[in-house]
């Protein structure tokens, strides 16, 4: 009887059940404060921007704020995305890569190869039509990269062209710091919005002034990029 | 019967409770689990649990999406964009997060074949 009462503790993790207790209590105070009502000040918090993104000429508000208000941040996390691109290539190299063993169907081969066309022009469109309706560069971006798995997924002899990825990138990174450069110097604003944006074309295709550039920019270095992943992710070598 | 279910302040209790009881799923997964890819998981959930709770709180029934046309230059009853822009960054940071842990997770099972977290003491020695 004893012994049985001691082998139920071992099995017990008490360590991590009082860190999860602990840590509920916590959040359950935070979600005790989040229950209230909140100010009136933080509700009305956008209003200010969204009267700002006006005068920009963009129709998609979240566009204007992702690309233009916090441009700089944007920057800064395609640079992430970068980095963490670039330590999955550096883990997971490997000399001899094969794709994953089972050879994919014929169901399969097929329609990857009809649906693959139509799954690049569709991310293309959310990312061109981003700064006017639901979407942008990186929704369209890892649209894109979808399509490339399910390349990779149904070719085994498919492989992303490694020199296309680069200069893509190379390409996407080097425009996005020219254009704010450009606005540094036109405008002094890092990102200055110095192409014609005028509000009576809102909605049109071109409109927005350089908004709609960056985010097909920020939308090609985001589908080369995660085109890197899924292919470093998915093709291993053999020796595992 | 369920009218008052579409009350405001009862949608947005029912989004905070249940981003919350999601949270807590993912907690629990990370707190007990021993398997690295699992943890990763858990790791996911909660991060999706965050991103629920930022929209939901924010977002307002009777309010349309902050995109303008020529037709609605009125922006007073427009949903907040900051948090949609923020959600969007936080997603991208946090999908970076995890293609790097799971890429670290599989090279290291390449070389010493373990998978549990208990077992991964090689720098204790």
């Amino acid at each position: 009887m004893n012994r049985r009462k001691i082998s139920i503790k071992r099995e017990l993790p008490t360590a991590t059940l009082s860190g999860f207790v602990l840590s509920a209590l916590l959040i359950l105070t935070i979600l005790n404060i989040l229950l209230q009502n909140m100010p009136h000040k933080i509700e009305t918090a956008g209003d200010l921007l969204l009267k700002l993104n006006t005068t920009e000429g963009v129709a998609n508000a979240v566009t204007t704020v992702v690309v233009y208000f916090r441009g700089f941040d944007t920057l800064g996390e395609i640079s992430v995305l970068f980095i963490a691109s670039m330590g999955i290539g550096l883990m997971l190299r490997s000399n001899t890569k094969c794709n994953i063993k089972s050879e994919s169907n014929f169901m399969l081969q097929t329609a990857s190869k009809i649906l693959f066309p139509v799954i690049l022009l569709f991310g293309t469109y959310v990312m061109i039509y981003g700064h006017l309706s639901p979407g942008g560069g990186f929704q369209g971006g890892v649209i894109i990269a979808s399509g490339v798995l399910l390349l990779l997924i149904s070719d085994k002899a498919f492989e992303v062209p490694h020199s296309v990825i680069v200069a893509l990138e190379t390409f996407a990174g080097v425009s996005y710091v020219l254009i704010g450069l450009i606005g540094l110097l036109v405008l002094d604003t890092f990102l200055g919005n110095f192409l014609p944006h005028d509000i009576s074309q809102m909605g049109m295709l071109l409109s927005g002034g350089i908004i709609p550039l960056i985010y097909i920019i920020v939308g090609i270095k985001v589908g080369s990029e995660m085109s890197m992943i899924v292919q470093n992710l998915i093709k291993r070598s053999d020796d595992v | 019967m369920f009218e008052f279910l579409n009350q405001p302040e009862v949608i947005k209790n029912i989004v905070i409770i249940g981003s919350m009881l999601l949270f807590f799923i993912g907690l629990f997964g990370l707190l007990t689990r021993k398997h690295i890819i699992k943890i990763f998981i858990s790791i996911a959930i909660m991060e999706t649990a965050i991103f629920l709770l930022f929209i939901g709180l924010t977002v307002k029934l009777d309010f349309i999406a902050p995109i303008l046309d020529t037709a609605h230059t009125n922006v007073s009853n427009m949903n907040d964009p900051i948090p949609h822009a923020m959600v969007l960054t936080a997603i991208v940071i946090a999908m970076s997060v995890l293609a790097l842990g799971v890429s670290f997770a599989i090279e290291y099972f390449k070389l010493t074949g373990k998978t549990n977290i208990d077992e991964m003491n090689e720098m204790r020695h």
